[in-house]
């Protein structure tokens, strides 16, 4: 169906030399903060199979953060862990069927997410662009944080294995799927649909939908903002993070994809060192990624990565 | 089934409705702007006197223009509505109480905002909800550059509800959403948000008879009789909603979808550029 040769495209990214530094000197600030993490049940939304918890945790900048963790009742040995992302628009979700599969599972609510923007609220629209030409302020440092956390959050938590903790997401999931897998190198699978935040200074000259758009629009009222939008850019895109990536992965996008614009997912693979990656690319799709039938894929690599 | 008195539960809230003024405050936001159009942040006043917010987008050019007014989904963010759709069309997209933008001073839960107010329809929020709608309709109606007769609605039951309300739009893309055979469906799925009914059925089961009661005054099916512009309905699979086609007593448009954004995407928008007149849509590069 697609004429265009995606892989073609050739996005390129900048890695600054003391991009490793500067996530180095973040993750040990972070590390200073203990989580502090505190549970409350949920009896409305737990069920006979599965207890559901509002969990909230501290993050960088002391900024208080929540989510949802789903455990199954009946748990007589410790559990893979699954972490679910959420995407730009998206609540986080309550993922208690994998709990119900024997999953202690996460559904995470990174700051500015309702539950978590009591301290931080940028909006929707208004994440993607917030202190944009400052790496040292830019949302999403702060969101990157936060998401890489739920596997020290996962790893603290007794009835967890935390040799088999699985994550995934797509879109803005997928995104924080790839971060948090190169900065949390005990991941022991990932899967990433239709990645976000991945050659971004591309994608926006690639599409004019929003989330990217919102970018478009900054510059449109601030052009002479361009470089420092690139520069900080260059410390957060997901490229920049592949080389880091060890755990097995599966990556999946649509060809027709307008949202994230598929061009960009060929240098992610290329950059990605895991011996165990997979990119499914979909003719026909969009933005779904055709998860609807994708799904089963992932659920089956999540099987045989923590459950064996 | 129908309540019998379905027809004035919506009066007695159209009645309330018509003694609320609407307030248009239309303020245009540079930031979204664009060289093919003006981007307004439009506040208008709803049921019991809330403020709500809708995206309200119009071309530069000679009007009157075509509407595409999409009805939003279940979840707290509202995009901007589509570039392409905002090039030559009038684009609106409504934030309705609790969602962003209209969450002062309501915020809406998620999960939790789906059954809210379950126990009784006088207390359910999509009673409001539902006013929210019908009022951007009653907006779009007074103004001059809007071409009254092609006015087109898109989303799910929340459309369906605005469709059959006011008879003055022209065009229904709907998508059955939540409330169409809500119980039964929730009955054989754990996914949110219909595991929210469930969740309330768990905690709360003497309620189960009051929470059918009001499902009925939100009922797809209810409605579709009343519906009778130019109708497209997306099923999530072949025949899936036949009794709901067979509501709108005449025939109407159906597919099924491809659970593809793209190919949706493309179907919608020719579609609405079929019945809306406007030639051929303007699609994102990576749909053409």
């Amino acid at each position: 169906m697609t004429l265009r040769d995606p892989s073609a495209y050739g996005t390129q990214v900048i890695k600054p030399d003391d991009f490793d530094t500067f996530w180095g000197e973040l993750l040990e600030c972070a590390e200073k903060i203990p989580l502090n993490a505190s549970f409350s049940l949920d009896t409305m939304r737990s069920t006979e199979q599965v207890e559901v918890f509002e969990v909230h945790y501290d993050s960088l900048n002391d900024v208080r953060v929540a989510g949802w963790y789903c455990l199954p009742r009946i748990r007589p040995r410790p559990l893979p862990g699954r972490v679910f992302y959420p995407g730009y628009i998206s609540e986080p979700t309550l993922p208690k069927d994998y709990a119900e599969q024997g999953y202690a599972c996460f559904g995470a609510a990174p700051r500015g997410k309702l539950r978590s923007n009591l301290q931080f609220n940028p909006g929707y629209p208004g994440l993607l662009t917030h202190n944009l030409v400052d790496r040292q302020s830019y949302a999403y440092q702060g969101f990157y944080v936060d998401a890489i956390r739920v596997i020290d959050f996962l790893t603290e938590q007794p009835e967890v294995d935390s040799e088999r903790i699985g994550i995934q997401g797509s879109s803005q999931g997928g995104a924080l799927t790839l971060v948090a897998a190169a900065l949390r190198p005990q991941v022991k699978a990932a899967s990433a649909g239709a990645p976000y935040l991945t050659g971004v200074v591309d994608a926006i000259d690639l599409t004019r939908t929003y989330p990217y758009e919102e970018i478009n629009d900054y510059l449109r009222l601030h052009p002479q903002n361009r470089e420092a939008m690139i520069k900080t850019w260059n410390y957060y895109d997901c490229i920049n993070f592949a080389d880091r990536i060890q755990c097995p992965i599966i990556v999946y996008i649509g060809l027709q994809d307008d949202v994230c614009p598929p061009e960009t997912a060929y240098p992610l693979m290329d950059r990605i060192r895991s011996p165990e990656k997979k990119l499914y690319a979909y003719d026909g799709h969009g933005h779904d990624a055709n998860h609807h039938v994708h799904d089963e894929v992932v659920d089956t690599f999540f099987d045989d990565h923590l459950k064996t | 089934m129908k309540p019998e008195d379905f027809d004035s539960y919506w009066q007695r809230l159209e009645q309330e409705l018509i003694r609320v003024e609407q307030a248009p405050e239309c303020t245009e936001i540079h930031l979204r702007s664009t060289p093919e159009g003006k981007l307004f942040g439009l506040h208008l006043t709803s049921l019991g006197g809330y403020r709500i917010f809708v995206y309200y987008c119009v071309p530069h050019g000679k009007g009157p223009f075509p509407v595409i007014y999409r009805l939003p989904n279940y979840g707290s963010v509202v995009h901007i509505p589509p570039f392409e759709e905002r090039c030559n069309h009038i684009a609106v997209a409504l934030c309705h109480r609790g969602q962003r933008l209209s969450d002062q001073p309501f915020a809406a839960s998620y999960p939790g905002l789906l059954t809210q107010g379950i126990e009784s329809p006088h207390t359910y929020i999509y009673r409001e909800i539902a006013a929210d709608c019908l009022r951007v309709m009653d907006f779009l109606l007074t103004r001059e550059e809007v071409d009254q007769g092609r006015i087109s609605l898109v989303g799910g039951d929340l459309a369906l509800w605005t469709a059959a309300m006011r008879s003055q739009a022209f065009a229904l893309y709907y998508a059955p959403s939540l409330f169409y055979k809500s119980l039964h469906k929730a009955s054989s799925s754990s996914h949110y948000p219909l595991e929210e009914f469930n969740d309330f059925l768990r905690a709360f089961p003497e309620s189960k008879g009051q929470v059918e009661t009001t499902l009925k005054y939100f009922e797809p099916i209810n409605f579709a009789s009343s519906v009778a512009m130019s109708t497209m309905m997306v099923e999530e699979s072949e025949g899936d909603g036949d009794d709901l086609a067979m509501a709108f007593g005449r025939e109407i448009d159906r597919c099924t979808t491809y659970h593809s954004s793209f190919r949706d995407g493309v179907r919608q928008a020719q579609w609405l550029a079929d019945k809306l007149e406007t030639g051929e849509p303007l699609l994102p590069e990576h749909w053409s």
